[in-house]
């Protein structure tokens, strides 16, 4: 478990046109969303529109699956039956970024009166033969046979840690806008495409236990997400380090670093320690567990896609090379409880400008807005911030605030070139976050406001009875909308 | 090797826009003192360091100054294992060795043993900054041919710029309009019958056009002044960091008037030459009595210059003073200058073999900007971190020179280490690691197993020291490797840091 690295999946646009009646196959919809990401470099606006098509699945019950990231940063989504050009607006009633599944319910209920859906099929295994589905043009349903590769942990788009995926071998005729399609064996639905290469016509589907695990939590209304341990580790082949860590004759993996606030944290698990069961199964040296169907599974899917938020955890460790049990609860706070978000969509970055100054709270979507190489080209210090995260584990409530850029005004004169600075104190009061620089402004009607940067220039000064009329003229010289989103 | 002197050392072709001087009597000045330098070096590999390098060969430009003394750039006798030097007028060349190198400010001087190669040099007299716009010529041997080249640009700019050899320097260098080549390094740029300057960087033709960079005499100056006392020391630093003080919030905040003048010192680095006399906050207002503008310029000559550019022309030992503003008094202050050996990691090393501990397969090497060179494309977050904020935040008090494992040598003994290669060494056997020499003592110490542990959270790597010393005749025979280590600092000095010693002795 290394350090995130958030990888983006783009999916490319083309304008599929749509044609024709015919919808009684039941089973699939098209899913048009149309997207406006947030511009994180300008937070008080938004980038370009654009449009995405992808296929949703039609479950029991008349609720659509999809892949999240068909519908991340959304403005509108659409479904519209195949074949017919009826549609109809969809709200998302559950999404999982990690997981990349999204649940969406037609605005009409009736709207899918008559598609009988998708049943969930059982889990395959590797050498398993299904096929994919693809919608044509003029919504005729084409099956292309499909293999399915290999059963392992891997990665997915917006995750950091691994789930469990297919790889599969299918060959799709048809180009696809998003190759969010549906796998699916004897009928019944056993997988969702996530990916393809048409070159090596291999792709990569989210796997059955993956979307029961997904549609189970959204039941209740009240979606939680897959749990995290809130670990790193590291195999344990090296016989001169299971010596040195006193492990037990075989298996078990190392822990390198435990997160307090995690599963494992807070069932008492330690850095240092050996991981050799849980709940009863047994870690290999490697870090896998025995799957009673797919065999060796790397316990990242015996972690995260077997339990549920709540339920009980139960660990047997060696420390020191005494062997114990470890009891605890299955949650996901190490991933949510954190200083620096890493994921975010949807979301509208918060900001706050004060005279030109603009302030924003480092989330890693602002890091990622600097490209793929953005380790290397955001500012150092935000990188550190954010990759460090996990080393110093800083309090979650305690945010990155920096100056992410100044807008030219008659009272920044000399701040014009400052970027990336983190700010530590407001007249010399520790802040936060946002709402507390902003608040702290406000309640200062007279004097100085020095800010306290981490780097140089160390101090920047603004006089609190300049800020009214100037931080109007801002705001319209720059047609800003508003002037924070705290 | 010529690829090095195309990033480097570069030279001018431009045309004539206006007369300066007798251009016949400066010409013949010149040609008779300017010598063609022919190197042949040897470069480290940090990628294997107990290697003794690649060799190539190439070419620059250098001058007489006095009858028996030749001065060229840094970068083109630097690791130079063979060195001849000739001149326009005679066909012979003669063998010639490097006396001092100036690697911070990419000069050198070199000799000839032979009198006879000085016969009918002349004594050459150095200008002083050329005036904008004004024409000078510059003399060397570019590719495109084998004899003297003289060409003829325009002073363009005249500022702070970076030197490229040293990796972390800066000093005063005149931009010239003329197109650059190679080979030219080293060549001398004159104007009234007069040196006012060496020729030693530009830009590749593909990043700009006419843009070539001449160290002015005040540099060249210094580093004859210098070597005076037969050796070379660093430049000096200020050690500071400090920001304009033109915002009217910001003046009113330090209690300074609106009169356009002051900086604010934002950083005093540990150890550095202003350790311990100036604080961050303090208003800086004059330097050695010239006043500092609110943008940090000072006039120097009637000329608006940086105010490092004073502390620029002075030696180690040297005084500044200054006019400090703190807590609403006025104090005079002064600094005794030094180099600011901290940051030296910063610099390219070129002249003492790299330093490296081999163990089982194991090495480990001090972090310097060579082997950041090698390792930048597969470095670590957590590496590269430690390299670009060593000195701003100043690393160096915890850890002069961080260790790290450059590589893992594949042997059946570290089958499951080579994984941990580029990782920053924090501790071996529960010893804390600060510099290279910290690393042989440390492995020797401890039980039967080594242990030595990263920064962050990567696994450590366990070692058995028997097995070890039944291993290492082996690795070393398979690798080609003589030395198991060379940890000797030469001429390199550290930071000395600022950990409690005392804690650390109990």
């Amino acid at each position: 478990m290394k350090h995130s690295r958030i990888i983006f999946v783009f999916w490319a646009m083309a304008g599929l046109l749509c044609a024709e009646e015919d919808s009684s196959r039941g089973s699939l919809v098209r899913v048009r969303a149309s997207i406006q990401p947030y511009d994180q470099f300008r937070p008080w606006q938004k980038k370009s529109p654009y449009g995405l098509n992808g296929t949703g699945v039609v479950l029991p019950g008349g609720k659509v699956l999809a892949t999240a990231a068909l519908v991340a940063n959304r403005t509108e989504v659409g479904l519209e039956k195949p074949g017919s050009a009826e549609k109809c607006a969809a709200e998302v009633e559950a999404i999982d970024y990690e997981a990349n599944l999204a649940l969406l319910q037609p605005v009409d209920r009736n709207f899918l009166k008559g598609f009988s859906g998708l049943a969930l099929g059982p889990a395959l295994r590797a050498g398993d033969k299904g096929e994919v589905w693809q919608l044509e043009r003029n919504g005729e349903m084409l099956r292309n046979q499909a293999e399915i590769l290999s059963t392992g942990v891997g990665r997915y788009p917006s995750d950091e840690a691994g789930f469990l995926v297919y790889g599969v071998r299918v060959s799709l005729p048809k180009r696809d806008d998003s190759y969010t399609l549906p796998v699916l064996k004897d009928g019944q639905l056993v997988g969702m495409m996530m990916g393809y290469d048409r070159d090596s016509q291999e792709g990569s589907a989210i796997p059955v236990p993956m979307i029961e695990h997904f549609l189970k939590d959204a039941a209740d209304g009240k979606y939680e997400g897959f749990p995290t341990l809130g670990v790193s580790w590291s195999p344990l082949r090296d016989p001169n380090l299971r010596e040195e860590v006193m492990a037990p004759k075989s298996g078990g993996l190392l822990l390198t670093r435990v997160n307090p606030r995690g599963t494992a944290g807070r069932a008492g698990l330690r850095e240092g320690d050996v991981l050799i069961s849980v709940d009863g199964f047994k870690l290999d040296e490697d870090g896998n567990y025995r799957d009673p169907l797919y065999g060796p599974t790397a316990v990242g899917n015996l972690i995260r896609t077997r339990p549920t938020v709540g339920s009980p955890a139960k660990f047997r460790i060696s420390r020191g090379g005494k062997e114990m049990e470890l009891t605890g609860t299955y949650d996901r706070r190490a991933r949510d409880e954190v200083a620096i978000p890493t994921l975010q969509f949807d979301q509208a970055p918060k900001y706050f400008v004060v005279g030109g100054l603009v302030f924003q709270e480092l989330t890693g979507a602002y890091l990622q807005e600097w490209g793929d190489k953005w380790s290397e080209r955001a500012p150092q210090r935000l990188v550190e911030y954010f990759t460090f995260q996990q080393d110093k584990r800083p309090d979650p409530e305690k945010k990155v605030i920096f100056l992410s850029q100044v807008l030219p005004s008659p009272i920044t004169l000399g701040y014009q070139q400052l970027s990336g600075l983190v700010l530590v104190k407001l007249n010399g009061k520790e802040i936060h976050d946002l709402a507390e620089l902003a608040k702290c402004i406000d309640e200062t009607k007279t004097g100085d406001l020095v800010f306290e940067f981490r780097d140089e220039p160390g101090k920047l000064v603004l006089r609190a009875e300049d800020l009214p009329a100037v931080s109007e003229k801002i705001g319209q010289a720059y047609g800003l909308p508003a002037l924070r989103r705290l | 090797m010529v690829s090095r002197f195309f990033q480097l050392g570069l030279l001018f072709l431009l045309p004539l826009l206006s007369g300066c001087g007798n251009g016949d009597w400066q010409l013949s000045a010149a040609r008779k003192n300017v010598v063609m330098i022919e190197v042949t070096s040897q470069t480290w590999d940090y990628r294997l360091p107990w290697n003794p390098g690649t060799v190539s060969s190439a070419r620059g430009a250098g001058f007489v100054i006095d009858r028996k003394r030749i001065v060229t750039n840094a970068h083109v006798i630097s690791g130079a294992r063979n060195l001849t030097v000739q001149r326009e007028a005679d066909p012979r060349k003669y063998p010639a060795k490097v006396i001092f190198v100036a690697h911070d400010c990419d000069l050198a001087m070199i000799e000839v043993e032979d009198p006879e190669f000085y016969k009918g040099t002349s004594d050459l007299q150095f200008g002083e900054i050329p005036d904008l716009e004004s024409v000078v010529s510059v003399y060397g041997f570019p590719i495109g041919g084998d004899r003297l080249t003289v060409t003829r640009g325009v002073v363009s700019r005249i500022d702070y710029n970076s030197y490229t050899h040293s990796g972390r320097e800066s000093h005063l260098a005149i931009q010239i309009d003329a197109p650059i080549n190679p080979g030219n390094s080293g060549g001398p740029v004159m104007q009234d019958n007069r040196v006012v300057g060496v020729a030693f960087q530009g830009f590749r033709g593909d990043v700009a056009q006419n843009v070539g960079y001449m160290i002015p005499t005040p540099v060249i100056r210094r580093f004859l002044k210098d070597v005076e006392d037969g050796k070379y020391d660093h430049y000096v630093d200020i050690a500071i960091r400090w920001m304009p003080l033109e915002n009217p919030a910001m003046r009113n905040y330090y209690q300074r008037p609106n009169d356009g003048l002051g900086v604010v010192v934002t950083d005093v680095y540990s150890e550095g030459s202003s350790d311990g006399v100036l604080a961050k906050g303090d208003v800086l207002l004059a330097i050695d009595g010239h006043p500092i503008e609110s943008d940090g310029s000072v006039r120097l000559d009637g000329q608006p210059v940086q105010l490092e550019e004073i502390v620029e022309r002075k030696f180690a030992g040297d005084t500044v003073g200054l006019e400090v503003w703190r807590n609403q008094k006025m104090e005079k202050k002064t600094i005794t200058l030094r180099p600011a050996e901290m940051f030296s990691m910063y610099e390219s090393l070129y002249e003492e073999p790299p330093r490296y501990v081999l163990y089982g397969g194991l090495v480990f090497q001090p972090l310097t900007a060579n082997l950041m060179a090698v390792l930048v494309s597969n470095a670590d977050l957590r590496l590269r971190q430690t390299y670009t904020l060593f000195g701003q935040d100043q690393l160096y008090r915890e850890t002069p020179e961080p260790v790290i494992l450059s590589s893992v040598l594949p042997d059946r003994s570290n089958v499951y280490l080579t994984g941990l290669a580029g990782q920053v060494v924090r501790e071996i056997n529960g010893k804390r690691i600060r510099t290279l020499a910290d690393v042989l003592p440390a492995l020797e110490s401890g039980g039967e197993r080594t242990v030595i542990r990263f920064e962050g959270d990567q696994r450590p790597a366990v070692l058995k020291k028997r097995e070890v010393d039944q291993v290492m005749p082996r690795i070393m025979t398979q690798y080609g490797i003589s030395q198991p280590h060379r940890t000797e600092l030469g001429g390199r000095r550290l930071a000395k840091g600022s950990w409690n010693r005392d804690g650390e002795a109990k």
